[in-house]
């Protein structure tokens, strides 16, 4: 399953472009550079000549995913795929899967230009430990 | 291929580049993040990453930088961390 608007919260962010629109501290608004490290609470964004540390809590960040044009395609179908998935999982925990939908509905708000594609994510939606993120839905085997 | 062996191999990548930039501190990082989904996820890891990663302190292994490599006439090739860990393959 590739890197797509709607994957993304349950993906690695480490390595992506990432720009910081929206922040509870005002001094951290437009911070802009590549996630090197990812915490519970924070992402350290390497922004050229320094790391600064970024609480997700409260903050928006905008998400660079390069896009090809058969991810493209893919996306829309993996998108739909997992879509489809938290509705066939929703009974089962309401709340996380309600999560999830209004992650994909809210990430769904993405420009599109010249191969890259940005992703508005909301930093509430990535308060977890790193690893855990991408089991939320329901690929895991012990369900 | 989901989402945890997906994101298991940008973490590959991510560690390479990391410890071919000597950044060995932060591979670390990325090995220990990405044993950790495959453990979560139960889904194993490439044969490359186990080969290129040290079980005592998680480094990702370059030979000749902070790996060393010697062939055995038994059949096997031997790999040294830096840290003094020794692993065998067969080959
Ligand atoms: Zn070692």
């Amino acid at each position: 399953m590739p890197l797509t608007p709607e994957t993304l919260t349950r993906h690695e962010l480490n390595g992506l472009h990432v720009e910081v629109v929206d922040a509870a501290n005002p001094d951290l608004v437009g911070i802009a550079g590549r996630t090197v490290v990812e915490t519970m609470h924070t992402l350290m964004v390497d922004d050229g000549s320094r790391v600064r540390q970024v609480p997700k809590r409260g903050a928006t960040f905008e998400f660079e995913i390069p896009r090809t044009d058969e991810a493209a395609g893919a996306a829309k179908a993996s998108g739909t795929a997992s879509k489809l998935r938290s509705d066939t999982t929703g009974g089962f925990d309401a709340s996380q899967s309600d999560r999830l939908a209004d992650s994909s509905s809210a990430a769904s708000r993405s420009g599109n230009c010249e191969g890259v594609a940005y992703v508005t994510v909301d930093g509430a939606q990535l308060l977890s430990r790193p690893a855990l993120r991408t089991e939320t839905t329901g690929d895991s085997k012990w369900r | 291929m989901n989402i945890a062996e997906e994101r298991i191999d940008r973490l590959h990548a991510l560690a390479r580049e990391a410890a071919s930039d000597r950044d060995h501190e932060r591979a670390r990082e990325y090995v220990r993040l990405a044993r950790r989904v495959a453990e979560r996820n139960r889904c194993g890891l490439p044969k490359a990453f186990r080969r290129f990663t040290c079980d005592d302190c998680d480094a990702y292994l370059l030979p000749g930088v902070n790996a060393r490599v010697r062939t055995r006439a038994g059949g096997h090739v031997v790999v040294r961390c830096d840290c003094g860990a020794t692993k065998r393959y067969p080959y």
